[in-house]
């Protein structure tokens, strides 16, 4: 977040924390120490707007919206009143008043927080991050220079890329004293075969680097991942760790209360059907004196999908069943009694009673004897088909979860064919990125018999689930 | 610093955000939503700031089905007919612009809270339980601090009341509602925040105890395995139930006793008393 002249971004934005509190020029230098932006182009007629409270929250709203909030003049202008009333002194109470007004909810809260440290940024902060950012550049250079003096092979320093330099500055002590080691050690028996080794330290050290690169790279993603719940709605799920399972049972269920909300709402609107209820209609007339002033209408029944589900427990399956089996579940517009079938190359029928506790469903499954092999599609269907009494009726969905790559492809296609004209529709739910169909055969031929939804993450899977039971 | 004096006074631990955030509705007069999980103390902040600014708090509990007649006015029907039939009888036929007046008007919640000669604290309770229609129908109320009524004309508020408006997420606001609100959402309290409390509300509660409830409160509210979560309430219960008790301490037996007033789900309670891990945070 720094512009080319080192400034950083916030300042550069018109506002800083001496700005931002400031109700006086002369608080204001006092303050922000005169680094910002503005403060070097005072003579200019528009950094002097920008150097008026109004100017710095103005540039701060514009700020606000350039990350996707919505602002609006009359929430700037109760900002600036409610501003004067609580002065603009602690930096706390500031960032309260703003985000009361300018945050309509927990996740805008947080783009607000982050938003506002990164504008506001206080002086002691800044100091320190200077500091910081001095210090970790000089230890940087420092063994940057040790790459050079330490690493030589005959006393010429290794020859690599400036990037792959940075690499072996950022390594741990321990690493860069591993490598030291095997460097000593190889330059040892170079002295007998100097051309032979010069090659081959070069190789073995350009390896560890890129290692270390690799390394390095992960933890960074892992930090970025450490995790806010919104990331964790749109990672992989194939790519989650034990420790984030249970944090995601716990959104699963936040994200079904939602959608069943958001359903018990529409259906509220839409919900009354036009027949009159005259019970009702009669009872509600005696408080007008027998006028029938209020019109009561019968509900309209409620038609829960019953769903025959075909979830694939093969090895890698298992944890994208497991999600989406506790998304469908608890979702209110799924019948109680729909049906559950496991498959890998065998099939099998579960009773909905025997998945009541999902936090059992591993278990269940590497003991049911179907777990851990391989996918066979259409043995699968054929099974579902057979089923009597028949399970597929023009009044069921057929929801397959499975990542659709399977032996038997034909086979598999031809019943899943059959299965679509026997259900109402048929819904596959697969794990694998839309954009990987198209290379991959299975996906790419039994799309085109059913309705197939990339569920590879969470957040994608609560959209199709909403899909199924509002489609 | 007074408001937060005089909440501290009500018995009501307030930190800093709650306090600005309060003092920043008030004063721009706009209406204040409060999300957060069950048992945070939403209504709490109402009943506190009614109290702290010495208003009277009119309450309106939202639910499925909740329309404006609930809400907000209703004809007094029965009144209506028998002054039709007394002006048939005496040859005085009532105009209609009489039948719609203020004598038969029914005063509910909101229309109470707008019509009140001194200024109230409206409390406007788990709005998302309402439908979206009737969360349209506050807006005129919210931006406007108004109400029409189709028979009788605009009712416009003799005094301002400040409405605080809660919600439990259960569905989405609209944007729209969003948009004219000031925003707070309560977290659970923390340890020392909860340990005030606890000796706020209960004064004869030994400080060790509370820090030893509020800890396995805490412990509860972060632990995944326990599907409904404390609430204050709850902890309060659970510290009075162990006072009656007369327990000089949480320890296992003491917790196997009492739990029940922590956590309403037999799952949960199973799952905690077996839980090594957490009989251990106890001691």
């Amino acid at each position: 977040m720094k512009n080319s002249s080192g400034a950083c971004c916030n300042r550069s934005a018109g506002g800083c924390a001496g700005c931002a509190d400031a109700g006086t020029d002369r608080r204001m230098e006092s303050n922000c120490g005169g680094h910002c932006h503005h403060h070097r182009d005072s003579a200019r007629p528009d950094s002097q707007i920008k150097q008026t409270p109004v100017g710095k929250l103005s540039g701060f709203v514009g700020f606000l919206r350039a990350q996707g909030l919505s602002v609006g003049i009359g929430e700037t202008e109760d900002a600036l009143q409610a501003l004067n009333l609580v002065g603009f002194e602690d930096r706390e109470t500031v960032k309260a008043v703003l985000r009361t007004l300018f945050a309509g909810s927990k996740a805008e809260q947080a783009v607000f927080d982050r938003c506002f440290d990164l504008y506001f940024v206080s002086e002691a902060a800044f100091q320190a991050n200077q500091a910081a950012m001095a210090q970790a550049q000089q230890e940087l250079e420092a063994r940057r220079r040790e790459l050079e003096e330490r690493l030589s092979v005959q006393g010429k320093p290794i020859d690599i890329r400036d990037d792959l330099k940075d690499v072996y500055a950022r390594m741990p002590q321990s690493e860069r004293d591993r490598l030291k080691d095997v460097m000593d050690d190889l330059s040892e028996r170079m002295k007998h075969a100097p051309k032979l080794y010069e090659g081959f330290i070069r190789s073995v050290f350009m390896k560890s680097l890129l290692e270390q690169q690799m390394l390095l790279e992960d933890a960074a993603e892992g930090a970025a991942q450490a995790d806010s719940d919104a990331d964790l709605m749109f990672r992989n799920i194939s790519g989650f760790r034990d420790a984030d399972l249970p944090r995601a049972h716990a959104l699963i269920n936040q994200v079904t209360r939602r959608i069943n909300g958001e359903i018990v709402a529409r259906r509220k609107r839409t919900g009354r059907s036009m027949a009159l209820d005259f019970r009702r209609t009669i009872r509600a007339g005696l408080s007008t004196g027998g006028a029938l002033c209020r019109l009561r209408h019968k509900p309209r029944h409620s038609h829960r999908k019953h769903i025959v589900m075909l979830c694939d427990v093969s090895a890698s399956m298992l944890q994208f069943s497991e999600f989406a089996l506790r998304f469908i579940k608890s979702l209110s517009e799924v019948s109680d009694h729909s049906e559950i079938f496991l498959f890998s190359e065998q099939t099998q029928r579960v009773s909905p009673f025997a998945l009541q506790n999902m936090d059992l469903f591993g278990d269940y499954v590497r003991s049911s004897g179907v777990w851990g092999r391989g996918t066979n599609v259409g043995r699968a269907l054929d099974a579902v088909l057979s089923a009597a009494p028949p399970v597929l009726t023009p009044n069921t969905v057929l929801l397959v979860l499975s990542d659709a790559k399977t032996v038997g492809l034909d086979r598999a296609e031809v019943s899943l064919i059959r299965a679509s004209k026997a259900a109402g529709s048929v819904i596959w739910m697969n794990p694998i990125p839309e954009a990987k169909w198209q290379y991959l055969k299975g996906p790419a031929r039994l799309r085109r018999h059913c309705s197939m939804v990339p569920c590879g993450t969470l957040e994608e899977l609560a959209r199709a689930c909403q899909r199924l039971i509002s489609g | 610093m007074q408001l937060k004096q005089r909440l501290g006074e009500e018995s009501y631990i307030a930190d800093d955000t709650l306090v600005t955030t309060l003092y920043v509705a008030v004063k721009l007069n706009r209406p204040l939503l409060i999300e957060g999980a069950a048992g945070v103390g939403k209504t709490e902040v109402a009943k506190a700031a009614a109290r702290a600014f010495g208003r009277e708090l009119v309450r309106l509990q939202c639910y499925e089905g909740l329309d404006e007649s609930k809400a907000l006015y209703e004809w007094n029907y029965q009144k209506q007919l028998l002054a039709i039939q007394m002006g048939s009888r005496e040859g005085d036929r009532q105009s209609m612009k009489d039948l719609f007046g203020e004598e038969y008007l029914l005063e509910r919640p909101l229309l109470k809270s707008i019509r009140s000669e001194t200024p109230v604290v409206l409390l406007i309770d788990e709005i998302d339980k309402a439908d979206a229609e009737f969360e349209a129908f506050l807006l005129e109320l919210l931006s406007e601090m108004q109400v029409t009524i189709p028979e009788y004309g605009v009712v416009r508020a003799r005094s301002l009341p400040f409405i605080v408006l809660t919600s439990n997420h259960t569905r989405p606001l609209s944007e729209a509602l969003r948009r004219r609100c000031a925003y707070l959402y309560l977290e659970y309290p923390d340890m020392e925040k909860e340990i005030a409390i606890l000796t706020s509300k209960l004064p004869g509660l030994d400080e060790a105890l509370a820090s030893q409830v509020a800890r396995a409160v805490a412990w509860l509210r972060h632990s995944e395995k326990v599907s409904k979560k404390p609430s204050v309430a709850e902890s309060l219960d659970w510290a009075s139930a162990l006072m009656a008790l007369g327990a000089q301490e949480l320890d296992d037996e003491s917790c196997a006793q009492t739990i029940g007033f922590a956590l309403k789900n037999n799952d949960d309670i199973r799952e905690m008393l077996s839980d090594e891990e957490f009989i251990r945070s106890l001691l």
